[in-house]
């Protein structure tokens, strides 16, 4: 090893051969390179020509140069260059290299991976075999151990994996782990410490000084790791308390809370002052914003005792809104779409079918005017209510029309009560003053919100007590009863604006805001059932999934003991979360007392040991690509065009495009352009008449209408996206078997959102309904009715009689009546005269099959009825119009 | 045409292949040449009506123009211009010599003398002349057959140096274009016959801009396409203003050897468009 200034060399006697570089020089300057050859046609007259110059061929001198960089730069590689490189160490044995990874070791990790990286490599140098240490719990739950005897290229691998876990360090477990490395020669011995003391620290130290002379490396005292405690879960406000090493100077801290997204909601500062052991913090904040926070951190500090995660103690409450999604909502024409917008900043807020809703805990559940529930689901929402839930209905025609149990009060059967209106005396009328006595109470009510219609509850003695607010006329607007532990409301009009002004008020957001009041948080307690982990914090305090010996906390805990088995982080299921934090775990933080007689290396102050010698040798590398291009290009054997192929092909060649997936490639086909597609059936004689066919219908409607149409596609309706296209020829072979429950859904979503598929059972008509039937379990396929004259088929392009294929008779089945939400397009076709054999053409335009009995008419026939199809798949009903032209005639005659 | 691959006498079916385009190109060419320099513009055997003159004793009853006699009392007799064909040899240098380009972008020699040959040839049968291939089998002929043929035959050819040593009829034309790369001797000889025999000539020296300014620096291996062998040069801007100088005289011992036989002498670089050449040697024809 040989050093100047920051550069060491480790093999320096290969610098000697720089003083060979003259001897090169010389060498280059007297052998010119290879001459150009040239063709020339005229050198009959050049031959015996003399140059006028005679000076001797010479290698120009920047070749010359480049060619001594070139050796120069492999001379330099082979003495192979250090930068930054620590000083051969004294003392010939093992190195012994203890490592806290503790959770205050990730505080100032990327230097203390910095040093372990020098180390390793100075042993590697020198040839010193290593033995590795590890003194916090390994998470694999075994016990702390010293590594064997180890050369120093494996350590440096092992090494490369040792992260700082989310639990302590034990050097008491460490200094008996050092019982199983035996003395030897002295050793250097280099403990990288986390700088905090948890009481067998000293006999550890002592123990390693025993192997040879000790090196400390700590972090400075402001540099070692603090802990933030989480809040008290009852408290007002957020008030974690931020804990430190005890010592002398005051600093500031700050604290952040992020949400589960990890978004920032609020950021305070603390100062800490001198001599100052902890600290508490106050986190004002307004409730909606508190109720998302789900971790607090000290900023600044990755470790896992600086963050505490808050569990659902400090949640806000979940509600969730009833929706059986019967129907496409409307925004604004929608209850739930005005209790959304009032709830959503302070609750967490689900949508979705009573079921799926009472899987989860629940605070509250508000339920739209959406006519009744299944017996079933009312069984379950009363039994949650008993429970404890609050259920707010909103009131509605249908509810006026059909009221039934789940009510605070009876209602009056029979409708509502309109006020105002053409036929009315009474004028809309406002809000009294809200009772003192009801959960409402002291809210004030605007003069200018009207109540235009409402369903009245039947008048019983124990009404005045239901009810919570009124009209000015003393009917109940708003009315509760408690059923079990919980409570029943009913909204009596409705939210939206058809029947008041309320969803429109201020008044609304505040009321939901006290019905949310009412109702009881999810409340953390300790379970009786275990809590499986689901997120776990790592050693740097980010949250990981669980991984190695975790396990799940036992039921009817108190306290749990933090470590590989219970790393901290989030325990639970969907029924709640508890949040394990590293905070109460650790007592008190005492710092480091240096041990006598070891040397203290400070952590931060080692740059990074760099190797020149791999970008040397690259840089060597493309000078000598360099000299090679410059030499053929000084022989002429350089063409432009192939120069630029072998520079792209090598800037290239790393970064080739990676295949897109294959679904992706199939979607970009399908939706660049307007096609056909048929289901395949695996038959392959099928398959290609589907395909033939589609291909003749799309020649004809190219041809015939402004429908532009690309080649059509097979689709695999187990696993192709539809939604792309407008048509599907479905051909029922008897073979194929039911959808698989993913495959099936699907379907039935592209029929639903205005697909439409072409079933052919290519029987002629009739009979093989059985196997229809068979493919089709579980579709949604709606009541269907045969397609009469005036359906539009039969005058969406062309004016039909009869919609025949390649054979003629029987009916083509269509939905009955309409889907307003689809412009009352049927989402199924159903025939049986296998029409894509009617279409089928190869490549040269020759029908491929004969169409009986009707010939050549029968077959025009059935590509009119293509053409009538795919117009009503792509434009929809509005040539239904037509269909009551007569009838508009005939008025207008009139 | 450019874009040909290089040629050995195999390549020479391929090139046949090529052949309408190349005529497409000539007859490109020699449309731009307005036809009508051609006429003999004196009274003579032809279809053209050239006068009307006044009958006179011993021309032949059958020459009397009876319509226009008709008009007046005079007879008339209508003559017509004399429109001679002339049978005109051309030849375009096949040797290897001639298949070399400096370049990607300029057409080769041959592909240039070809073109030019053979645009010449499209302008001169449309003019009535029959045209031959020098050195070919096939007598004059005229017509657009003619054309084809002369294109087929020259497509097909390949070089030996030299100029061919075949006798022309008396009072024939010749258009040699060639690089004339040749010992001065040869070129001396072989114009001195043709001219013994009465033929009238072009010579047109046809030369890439490279063979005209020695473009090279530096150490060059040049080596000749007729086998004359190899020559390394040191440096070869040096040899510039040498041979140019030999170039030049090379050029004026041609340019005197057509002169002594009194043929007309011209320089074509392939850099230039073709259409100069062409005019040049189609109204060097039309001479009398």
């Amino acid at each position: 090893m040989w050093t100047v200034g920051p550069l060491s060399f480790a093999a320096p006697w290969a610098l000697i051969a720089l003083g060979t570089l003259p001897m090169l020089w010389w060498l280059l300057r007297v052998v010119p390179p290879a001459p150009r050859s040239l063709a020339f046609p005229a050198i009959r007259l050049l031959m015996g020509l003399e140059t006028a110059q005679r000076t001797a061929a010479r290698t120009p001198w920047w070749l010359v140069l480049l060619r001594f960089v070139l050796a120069a730069l492999v001379i330099a590689s082979v003495a192979h260059p250090l930068l930054d490189a620590a000083p051969a160490a004294a003392g010939g044995g093992p190195l012994l290299l203890a490592i806290d990874d503790g959770w205050a070791a990730a505080k100032q990790w990327p230097q203390r991976r910095v040093l372990i990286d020098n180390l390793l490599a100075q042993a590697e140098r020198d040839r010193r075999p290593v033995i590795l240490l590890p003194t916090a719990p390994p998470p694999d739950g075994g016990q702390v151990s010293a590594s064997k005897l180890l050369p120093a290229g494996d350590a440096r691998s092992i090494a490369q994996a040792i992260e700082p876990h989310p639990w302590s360090t034990d050097h008491a477990a460490a200094l008996r782990a050092l019982d199983a490395v035996p003395h030897g020669p002295p050793m250097r011995v280099v403990w990288l410490s986390d700088g905090l003391e948890d009481g067998a620290a000293d006999g550890f130290a002592n123990q390693l000084r025993s192997y040879g002379r000790l090196e400390v490396a700590r972090p400075a005292p402001l540099a070692t790791a603090k802990v933030i405690m989480p809040p008290r879960a009852d408290a007002a406000e957020l008030t974690p308390k931020i804990r430190r090493a005890v010592f002398a100077p005051a600093e500031q801290v700050s604290v952040r809370a992020a949400d589960e997204a990890g978004r920032t909601l609020a950021r305070e500062t603390l100062d800490l002052p001198a001599g100052a052991e902890e600290a508490e913090l106050r986190l004002p904040m307004p409730t909606e914003l508190r109720n998302r926070v789900a971790r607090l951190e000290i900023e600044g500090e990755s470790t896992a005792g600086a963050v505490a995660l808050l569990d659902d103690r400090f949640k806000r409450r979940p509600v969730g809104l009833i929706d059986d999604q019967s129907d496409g909502a409307v925004p604004l024409l929608d209850d739930l779409f005005y209790v959304d917008r009032a709830l959503a900043p302070f609750a967490e807020l689900r949508r979705a079918s009573v079921p799926d809703l009472l899987k989860r805990e629940l605070s509250l559940a508000i339920m739209g005017d959406q006519g009744s529930l299944p017996a079933d689901d009312q069984a379950a929402l009363r039994h949650w209510v008993e429970g404890g839930g609050v259920l707010v209905r909103l009131a509605g025609p249908k509810l006026a029309l059909h009221p039934d149990e789940l009510l605070p009060v009876r209602l009056r059967g029979g409708g509502g009560r309109v006020l105002g209106g053409a036929m009315s005396w009474t004028k809309p009328m406002a809000l009294a003053l809200m009772p003192e006595s009801g959960p409402f109470a002291g809210l004030s009510v605007p003069p200018d919100l009207r109540i235009t219609a409402q369903v009245l509850a039947e008048p019983a003695i124990d009404l005045n007590d239901k009810t919570w607010a009124r009209l000015e006329d003393g009917t109940p607007l708003v009315t509760g009863a408690p059923i079990g532990k919980g409570w029943l409301v009913l909204i009596h009009t409705t939210v939206w604006p058809a029947w008041s002004d309320l969803g429109l008020s201020g008044l609304f957001p505040q009321m939901m805001q006290r019905l949310l009041g009412l109702s009881q948080g999810v409340a953390g307690h300790v379970a009786d059932r275990p809590l499986a982990p689901v997120d776990l914090l790592d050693g740097f305090g980010r949250l990981v999934s669980p991984a190695g010996a975790v396990e799940a906390i036992p039921a009817n805990t108190q306290t749990v003991p933090l470590g590989p088995r219970h790393p901290p982080g989030l325990y639970g299921d969907e029924q709640g979360r508890r949040a394990l934090n590293l905070g109460p775990e650790i007592a008190k933080l005492t710092l480091l007392t240096t041990p006598t007689g070891a040397s203290v290396i400070e952590l931060g102050a080692q740059a990074k040991e760099r190797d020149l010698q791999p970008p040397l040798l690259a840089a060597a590398l493309l000078v000598l690509l360099a000299d090679m291009l410059t030499v053929l290009g000084l022989r002429g054997l350089l063409r432009r065009r192939s120069t630029a192929a072998v520079l792209l092909t090598a800037i290239f060649l790393g970064g080739l495009p990676q295949p897109g997936h294959a679904d992706d490639d199939l979607g970009l086909k399908a939706a660049l352009d307007t096609r056909l597609a048929y289901v395949a059936t695996g038959d392959a004689q099928i398959d290609d008449t589907s395909r033939a066919g589609l291909a003749g219908l799309s020649q004809v409607l190219i041809r015939r209408t402004t429908t532009m149409l690309g080649e059509p596609m097979a689709v695999d309706v187990e696993h192709d996206p539809l939604a792309m296209f407008p048509l599907l020829y479905w051909p029922v072979t008897g073979h194929q078997s039911p959808l698989a429950p993913a495959a099936r859904d699907r379907v039935n979503e592209f029929m639903r959102h205005g697909g439409m598929i072409l079933f052919d059972t290519r029987d002629g008509g009739g009979g093989n309904s059985e196997a229809l039937r068979q493919l089709t379990q579980g579709l949604d396929i709606p009541p269907l009715t045969a397609v009469t004259e005036d359906h539009v088929l039969t005058r969406s392009f062309y004016l039909l009689r009869e919609m025949p294929g390649r054979s003629a008779g029987g009916a083509v089945y269509v939905q009955q009546g309409g889907d307003a939400a689809n412009d009352n397009v049927s989402p199924v076709v159903i025939g049986g005269n296998d029409r894509a054999a009617a279409w089928a053409v190869d490549r040269r335009g020759q029908f491929l099959y004969a169409a009986v009995p009707g010939g050549e008419q029968q077959r025009e026939m059935a590509y009119r009825f293509g053409v009538n199809l795919v117009m009503y798949a792509l434009t929809g009903s509005y040539k239904a119009d037509q269909v009551h032209l007569p009838a508009i005639m005939e008025r207008l005659k009139r | 045409m450019s874009e040909r691959p290089p040629l050995s006498s195999l390549h020479a079916e391929e090139l046949a292949a090529q052949l309408p385009p190349l005529l497409v190109e000539a007859e490109r060419v020699a449309a731009t040449v307005t036809q009508g320099t051609h006429g003999r513009r004196r009274t003579g055997s032809g279809d053209n009506f050239w006068q009307f003159r006044r009958y006179q004793q011993g021309d032949a009853a059958t020459t009397i123009d009876w319509r226009q006699s008709a008009k007046s009392d005079p007879l008339y007799i209508r003559e017509t211009e004399w429109a001679a064909a002339q049978s005109v040899w051309l030849w375009a240098d096949p040797s290897a010599s001639m298949r070399w380009r400096s370049r990607d972008g300029l057409p080769q020699k041959y592909d240039r003398a070809a073109l030019l040959a053979l645009a010449l040839a499209a302008l001169l049968v449309r003019g009535g002349e029959r045209v031959s291939l020098l050195g070919g089998s096939a007598p004059p002929s005229s017509g657009r057959p003619a054309l084809l043929r002369l294109a087929a035959t020259m497509a097909a050819q390949t070089g030996n140096a030299g100029l061919p040593d075949v006798p022309m009829p008396r009072s024939s034309h010749a258009v040699l274009i060639s690089d004339f790369l040749l010992p001065l001797d040869a070129v001396d000889t072989a114009l001195r016959r043709w001219a013994g025999m009465g033929v009238r000539g072009h010579v047109l020296h046809l030369l890439d801009p490279a063979e005209e300014s020695l473009p090279y620096q530096g150490r060059v291996r040049f080596s000749g396409l007729e086998g004359e062998g190899e020559l390394l040069v040191a440096q070869a801007e040096g040899l510039r203003d040498a041979y140019a100088q030999r170039l030049a005289n090379h050029r004026a011992g041609l340019a005197a050897i057509a002169r002594s036989v009194g043929w007309s002498f011209a320089v074509h670089h392939t850099n230039t468009p073709p259409r100069t050449a062409l005019i040049a040697l189609h109204s060097a024809l039309a001479r009398p």
